[in-house]
C-alpha cells in the first residue's frame, strides 16, 4: 500500500471519530442544557475549552448561549476544530484516496460534507431545530461507521484505518476524562451524585452501560473504573488500546524489521502501564498526572507510527 | 403548457442540421424517446433533471468554482434528453477513426524516427521543427508495440449537409471519458424504460478495455505487470476522473511524490517499502512529466522519469511527445498522411484548415474574416479562438497584430454551423448545438472504440462553443440499431 495512502486513511478515520466524539458531547451538552432544574449552573464553558481555541473572553461571552456555543462548535469558519473545519479535512483526505476506498464511503463523507456546507444552517442551530441537525448529523457519522464497516475491505488499509480511529477515541476518553475529574477535583474515592456524571458517560455512549454493570453508589470510582479498565466499554482507554495493538501486529507483522519491533516495544510499554495499573492507586494525587503521562505516551507512540509508514514525500 | 405543445414548439432554425428533426418529421432513430416524452409532463422532467443533478452532486463529481475564499462546487451540466447516432452511422465514424488513428501511430513513429516523411515533402519540414510540442528528448526512443496514441479523443462534428467532419485530434491526455460513463449511470436512473426499450449499446466495458491495453504495454516477461495512474493530485479539475478510472480498472492512483527513480527504475514508496511501476497511464502533461528534463519548476513529476522511459524499463501511456500530431497546423496534414502511409483516402473529412503562416492564405483570411473561425495552434480548451461573425472591430484588430506578430501560433477555418439536438432547459424544448467525442483505444490488436462517446453542448443559445470552460454541457449518447 502507497503510504501516502495509509497516511490518508489514518486521518480519514480520526477526523471522522473526532467528528463524531464532537457530535456526542454537543448532543449530551445540548439536551441535558434543556435541564436547568438539575443543572443550573451547567454552561457550555468546558466543552468550548475542551473542543475549541477560543479565548476565555470569547468563551465568556457565548458559554451561557446555545446557539452562538452550537455555532462556533459546529459551523464556524475561522474555528479550526469545528464539526465544519474536520469533515472538510476529512473529505480532502478520502478525495486522496477516492480510488482505495469504496465509492460507497466517498458518497457518505461527500454528503455529509455538502450537508454540513448548506447556507441556512446556522439560522437553524439558533433555533429548537438545532436538536434535528444533531440528531442528522449524528446518525450521518452513525452511518458512516456502518458502511465503512460493511463495504471496506479488511487487509493493511483496514488496519491503518483503525489505528487512526482508535488513537483519536483513545485521547478523546482521557481528555474528556481529565475534563470532567478536573471539575471534581480529581476525588476519587468521594460520592458524587450520578446525575454529575452523566454528562461524561452519555458523551461517551456508556450510561446504560454504566447502570447495568455497577450496582455501588461509589460512582466517582466505578465510572474511572468504567472509562479506564471496563474491557467492555467499547470508549475505554483499556478497549481503545487492545484495538491499536491489534491492528499495529497486522501492519508491522508483514516484514520483520528493527523499526517495527522498537515500534512495537514503544506500544507494549504504553499498554501495560495501563493494563497492569490498579485502581486503588489512582486518587486526587495521582490520577491527573496519570492522564497525562498516558496521553502524551500516546501522541508519542503517533509520530513515531507516522514516520514508520507515512512519511513519502 | 403540457408536453405536446412544448414539442411543437421546438424550433430549430434553418440550414443548420436538426439531430431530432428532419425539414417535415421526426427522425427515425427518435422516434420513440420522442413519444415517451410525450408522456411525461414538465413537472415530471424537471424532478428528473434534479435527480440528475443531486447524483453528480452527492458522488462528487463537480469542479470547484473559486469566489471570495470560499470553494463552490458545481456540477458539470448535463443534459436529460439524450443524443442519438444510428449504427449505420456509427459504422462509418468507426471505420474513419480507425484509418486515422492507425496513419497518426505511423506519423509519431516516423517523426520521431527516421522522419521519412519529411524528407518526401509530404509535410513540411519547418512545420515541424516550429511545432512547440515536437519533443527532442523522445528522438528515437522505442516504444512498446509502437504505439504512441493509446487513449485519443477524436472531436467530430455534424455540417449542414449531415456529413460528420474532424474537427481535432486530441492525442495527448484527453479527459472526459468518465462523463461518457456516468452520464449512462445517470440516465439509466431518470430513464430506465427508455434505455431498455432502444436497445442502446454498452459502453461500461470501456474501463476494461483500457487494463487490457495497459497490461499489455508492460514488459513482456512479466506476467503481472504493475499499472499505475499518474494523477497531478486532488486540485486537477480532472481528478474525479482519475480515480473513476483507476477505480474502474483496480489499478493504483499516484501522483508525483508517490514514485521515486532508482538505476533507472521507477518505484513507489509503500508502507513495505519500494515496488517496481512497469506502466503509468499518466494525466500530467508532458512538460510536468520529469523536472529533470522538462520544466525544472514541475512539483508535479518524477526527476528521473525520462531516463528509465528511454532504458525501456517503464511504459507511458500516452507517449511522450505526441503533441506534435495534434498541433492544430499539423492537423490540415493528416489526410495527406493518411494517404502517404496507408494509400487510401480519408474516411472522415477534415474541416478546411488555413495555415496563417502561408501569406496567400493569411490574405484570404483577412478579406472574409467574418466567416472564419481564429484558432491557436497550441491551445485547447475553447481558449484564444476569434469568431469572426462576433468580433469587434477594435478586437478584430488586435488579434491580426497578434497573428501577423507569429502566424505560424494560427490556424483559420470556416466557421461550421455545428448540428443541433433538443435540450430540456428552463422547463421548454430548445436547439442547441453539439459536437461529438468518442473514445477510441489503440493496442496490439488494433483500434478499440466504445460504442458512444461524449456529446457537448453549447448550452448558450445560438453559441457554438461547447467546452465546458465557456458555458458547456454534456448529454449522455445512444448508438442504435
Amino acid at each position: 500500500m502507497l503510504s501516502r495512502i495509509a497516511d490518508s486513511l489514518f486521518w480519514l478515520a480520526r477526523y471522522m471519530e473526532r467528528a463524531e466524539g464532537l457530535l456526542r458531547v454537543s448532543s449530551t451538552h445540548y439536551s441535558l442544557s434543556l435541564d436547568k432544574d438539575v443543572n443550573g449552573e451547567l454552561t457550555w464553558q468546558p466543552v468550548l475549552e475542551t473542543f475549541t481555541s477560543a479565548t476565555a473572553s470569547e468563551i465568556e461571552e457565548i458559554a451561557h448561549h446555545t446557539g452562538p456555543a452550537l455555532m462556533k462548535l459546529l459551523t464556524e469558519a475561522n474555528n479550526n476544530n469545528s464539526l465544519k473545519a474536520i469533515i472538510g479535512r476529512a473529505r480532502e483526505n478520502a478525495r486522496g484516496i477516492q480510488d482505495y476506498i469504496t465509492k460507497e464511503v466517498w458518497e457518505e463523507v461527500n454528503s455529509f460534507y455538502h450537508l454540513i456546507n448548506q447556507p441556512l444552517l446556522d439560522r437553524r442551530l439558533l433555533t429548537y431545530e438545532a436538536a434535528d441537525v444533531l440528531q442528522e448529523f449524528t446518525r450521518r457519522s452513525v452511518l458512516y461507521t456502518g458502511i465503512t464497516d460493511i463495504t471496506m475491505a479488511r487487509g493493511t488499509g483496514w488496519a491503518f484505518m483503525n489505528l487512526g480511529k482508535y488513537i483519536e477515541r483513545c485521547l478523546e476518553t482521557i481528555v474528556l476524562t481529565n475534563k470532567q475529574y478536573a471539575l471534581n477535583y480529581y476525588k476519587v474515592n468521594e460520592i458524587k451524585d450520578i446525575m454529575q456524571w452523566r454528562h461524561l458517560l452519555m458523551s461517551l455512549s456508556g450510561y446504560e452501560l454504566h447502570l447495568k454493570t455497577y450496582r455501588s453508589s461509589l460512582y466517582n470510582h466505578d465510572v474511572l473504573h468504567q472509562v479506564l479498565f471496563n474491557e467492555d466499554f467499547p470508549h475505554s482507554v483499556v478497549y481503545s488500546l487492545g484495538r491499536i495493538d491489534r491492528h499495529l501486529q497486522d501492519v508491522t507483522r508483514k516484514s520483520f524489521s528493527e523499526e517495527n519491533a522498537a515500534l512495537q516495544r514503544n506500544f507494549g510499554r504504553l499498554f501495560s502501564k495501563v493494563k497492569h495499573t490498579d485502581l486503588e492507586v489512582l486518587n486526587d494525587n495521582t490520577l491527573q498526572p496519570f492522564l497525562e503521562e498516558l496521553r502524551q505516551d500516546l501522541l508519542r507512540f503517533t509520530h513515531l507510527l507516522s514516520q514508520k509508514f507515512f512519511s513519502y514525500a | 403548457m403540457d408536453l405536446p405543445t412544448l414539442l411543437q414548439q421546438y424550433g430549430h432554425a434553418d440550414g443548420i442540421w436538426d439531430e431530432m428533426y428532419d425539414h417535415q418529421q421526426i427522425r427515425e432513430q427518435y422516434s420513440k424517446v420522442y413519444s415517451a416524452l410525450q408522456q411525461f409532463d414538465a413537472g415530471s422532467l424537471l424532478q428528473k433533471d434534479r435527480l440528475a443533478s443531486e447524483l453528480f452532486m452527492n458522488q462528487g463529481i463537480t469542479f470547484t468554482v473559486y469566489s471570495d475564499d470560499a470553494g463552490i462546487e458545481r456540477i458539470f451540466p448535463f443534459d436529460i434528453i439524450p443524443r442519438i447516432i444510428t449504427g449505420r452511422e456509427w459504422a462509418h465514424i468507426e471505420l474513419g477513426i480507425q484509418q486515422r488513428l492507425k496513419a497518426l501511430n505511423l506519423f509519431l513513429k516516423d517523426i520521431y524516427n527516421e522522419q521519412q516523411i519529411l524528407k518526401d515533402g509530404i509535410v513540411p519540414a519547418s512545420l515541424i521543427a516550429s511545432c512547440p510540442h515536437y519533443t527532442r528528448e523522445v528522438f528515437g526512443i522505442k516504444v512498446p508495440h509502437d504505439i504512441y496514441v493509446h487513449i485519443s479523443g477524436i472531436d467530430l462534428i455534424r455540417g449542414q449537409d449531415g456529413l460528420f467532419y474532424v474537427l481535432e485530434d486530441n492525442l495527448r491526455t484527453p479527459s472526459g471519458v468518465s462523463y461518457m460513463l456516468e452520464n449512462r449511470e445517470v440516465t439509466k436512473r431518470i430513464f430506465p424504460e427508455l434505455l431498455a426499450s432502444n436497445h442502446v449499446r454498452r459502453v461500461s466495458n470501456y474501463p476494461l478495455l483500457l487494463h487490457e491495453i495497459l497490461l499489455q504495454m508492460g514488459p513482456a516477461q512479466i506476467s503481472d505487470p504493475r499499472v499505475v495512474l499518474l494523477t497531478p493530485g486532488i486540485y486537477n479539475s480532472a481528478y474525479y476522473e482519475h480515480t473513476f478510472l483507476a477505480r474502474q480498472m483496480g489499478i493504483t492512483l499516484v501522483e508525483g511524490r508517490d514514485l521515486v527513480v532508482n538505476n533507472h527504475k521507477v518505484y513507489m514508496k509503500t508502507t513495505e517499502g519500494m515496488e517496481q511501476v512497469h506502466v503509468i497511464y499518466r494525466r500530467i502533461d508532458d512538460e510536468f512529466l520529469d523536472p529533470l528534463v522538462f520544466r525544472p519548476d514541475s512539483a508535479l513529476g518524477i526527476p528521473g522519469l525520462m531516463s528509465a522511459y528511454r532504458m525501456g524499463n517503464v511504459a507511458i501511456v500516452n507517449a511522450v511527445g505526441n503533441g506534435v500530431a495534434d498541433d492544430k497546423a499539423v492537423y490540415a496534414y493528416v489526410p495527406a498522411m493518411i494517404r502517404y502511409y496507408l494509400n487510401e483516402e480519408p474516411i472522415l473529412p477534415n474541416v478546411p484548415t488555413y495555415e496563417l503562416s502561408n501569406r496567400e492564405a493569411r490574405e484570404y483570411v483577412f478579406d472574409n474574416y467574418e466567416q472564419m473561425v481564429i484558432k491557436r495552434t497550441n491551445q485547447s480548451g475553447g481558449y484564444g479562438m476569434v469568431m469572426g461573425n462576433k468580433v469587434s472591430p477594435e478586437e478584430w484588430a488586435k488579434a491580426k497584430t497578434a497573428i501577423e506578430a507569429e502566424p505560424r501560433s494560427f490556424i483559420a477555418q470556416p466557421i461550421i454551423k455545428l448540428s443541433t439536438v433538443p435540450c430540456f432547459i428552463d422547463g421548454t424544448f430548445q436547439a442547441r448545438h453539439v459536437d461529438l467525442r468518442p473514445y477510441a483505444l489503440c493496442g496490439p490488436d488494433g483500434v478499440k472504440i466504445v460504442p458512444g462517446g461524449l456529446t457537448r453542448v453549447a448550452l448558450r443559445k445560438d453559441s457554438l462553443i461547447v467546452n465546458s470552460s465557456q458555458g458547456g454541457g454534456s448529454k449522455d449518447t445512444w448508438i442504435i440499431d
